[in-house]
């Protein structure tokens, strides 16, 4: 379980840059490399490139750590720079030739995702982890608020924001896996996001 | 755009965030955050919606290789010393202590480390540093070592190419962050990696070369021997 006070204790250690830096950031790596290679695997899909992406968002992370702001978790400012850097590898040059040299077509790829919508959801949700003993009320309401919400969407709605967030899938990509039009599928990603926002936004479960 | 209604950024923003906003678009979106502050802030009240936390259950053990060959990267054995120098004594022998224990951990952690034969020197006149580029038993990997740390200036990226030695166009082997770095070969590439093909590093922006092809300045060359 990653303790979330005690990461971003670790984490302004770190960013002071003196001598005991390094061991925290160490500590961090220790910590949350787990989860946020889990993260970049589930998006590139393989395994040494997932250790790529890991290893550079990491080197991003030591970069930026006066950029990490409080209010928000730091798993989630980690796993975003993850994120980010996995979006960027798959739609590289470089992913699609690779891809072909493996004789996999995207389409393929797609096959085999596990699509099971609550699955996903329980993966993308961490109920334990994310709570530090101080701000443990506020966060864990915005937690359930968002996946109460997720659960009132249309099913086509939230099983397209979940895929496309899960493995960092295009419109394209959408349209190919469910079999519907790129137009029907890109409609079913902005609407989710704008019922999602509202939920969230009448409950009053924003984080803040 | 008016002021409080900013419909179409809020939706480029959740696009944004779930990952659909792609290539050209998304890096165009990158740019207007660092320059427009109006999108960090819708940014981050979108973010306020919808930031799952990623759960345990995905969790996947990383290669042991995987810190120290960050803490190299980073310089961060470096900044690991001073803790001796509190204790005024043997600061000598503590150096070389520590670096023995450093040392033997890294063998230690990585005990099936690939062994690595050098294959090409790397140089330039705009480069930071020397770099000798080495191949792995298996032809799988590529390691680059620096003749000192060097990380590319803050906004880009390195970029290793490999020119193949029938003159056709050169093809990305990897983006790095630093000088000091470990790239997979491509499966297709590695007959490409022989005598006569040449090694470069050219500086692109982060996440490397938008066109597949080197856009910035070629820093370093080297044949392959």
């Amino acid at each position: 379980m990653i303790d979330e006070s005690e990461l971003k204790r670790l984490l302004s250690v770190a960013a002071l840059r003196g001598g005991a830096a390094a061991a925290a950031f160490e500590r961090v790596y220790r910590l949350t490399s787990p989860v946020l290679l889990g993260v970049a695997l589930k998006i590139v899909r393989r395994r040494e490139l997932a250790e790529e992406v890991l290893h550079d968002a990491f080197v991003k992370i030591w970069r930026n750590l006066d950029s990490f702001d409080p209010h928000g978790t730091a798993i989630g400012w980690m796993s975003a720079i993850v994120r980010n850097r996995a979006l960027d590898l798959i739609e590289s040059h470089d992913m699609s030739r690779v891809d072909s040299y493996h004789d996999t077509t995207r389409s393929s790829h797609l096959d085999s995702i596990d699509d099971n919508p609550e699955a996903s959801l329980d993966r993308l949700f961490d109920w334990g982890s994310a709570e530090g003993a101080d701000q443990s009320l506020a966060r864990k309401r915005a937690a359930a608020v968002l996946r109460g919400c997720l659960g009132e969407l249309d099913a086509p709605e939230r099983q397209s924001l979940v895929l496309a967030y899960e493995h960092g899938l295009s419109h394209g990509d959408l349209a190919v896996h469910l079999q519907r039009p790129l137009g029907t599928v890109k409609t079913w990603v902005r609407r989710g996001m704008e019922h999602l926002k509202r939920c969230v936004e009448r409950c009053g479960g924003a984080a803040t | 755009m008016k002021l409080g209604s900013h419909t179409l950024l809020d939706a480029i923003c959740a696009e944004y965030l779930i990952g659909t906003l792609k290539g050209h678009a998304r890096r165009r979106f990158e740019r207007a955050l660092r320059e427009e502050p109006l999108v960090g802030l819708r940014l981050r009240d979108i973010e306020r919606t919808f930031t799952p936390l990623p759960s345990e259950a995905i969790a996947v053990t990383p290669s042991t290789d995987g810190w120290p060959r960050l803490m190299r990267e980073l310089g961060l054995e470096v900044e690991r010393v001073p803790w001796y120098r509190r204790f005024g004594l043997w600061p000598s022998l503590a150096a070389v202590s520590a670096v023995l224990a450093l040392a033997v951990a890294i063998t230690v952690l990585r005990p099936e480390a690939p062994r690595f034969t050098d294959i090409a020197q790397l140089a330039g006149d705009k480069a930071p540093a020397t770099v000798t580029a080495a191949l792995s038993s298996d032809r799988g990997l590529l390691q680059l070592r620096a003749s000192q740390p060097s990380t590319a200036p803050s906004g880009s990226s390195y970029e290793l190419w490999l020119l193949p030695a029938d003159g056709s166009a050169p093809r990305s082997l990897g983006v790095v962050g630093a000088l000091d770095a470990r790239v997979t070969v491509p499966v297709t590439q590695v007959s490409e990696l022989r005598r006569g093909a040449k090694l470069a590093v050219s500086i692109e922006p982060t996440g490397g070369s938008p066109t597949g092809a080197p856009t910035g300045p070629v820093i370093l060359v080297g044949e392959v021997s």
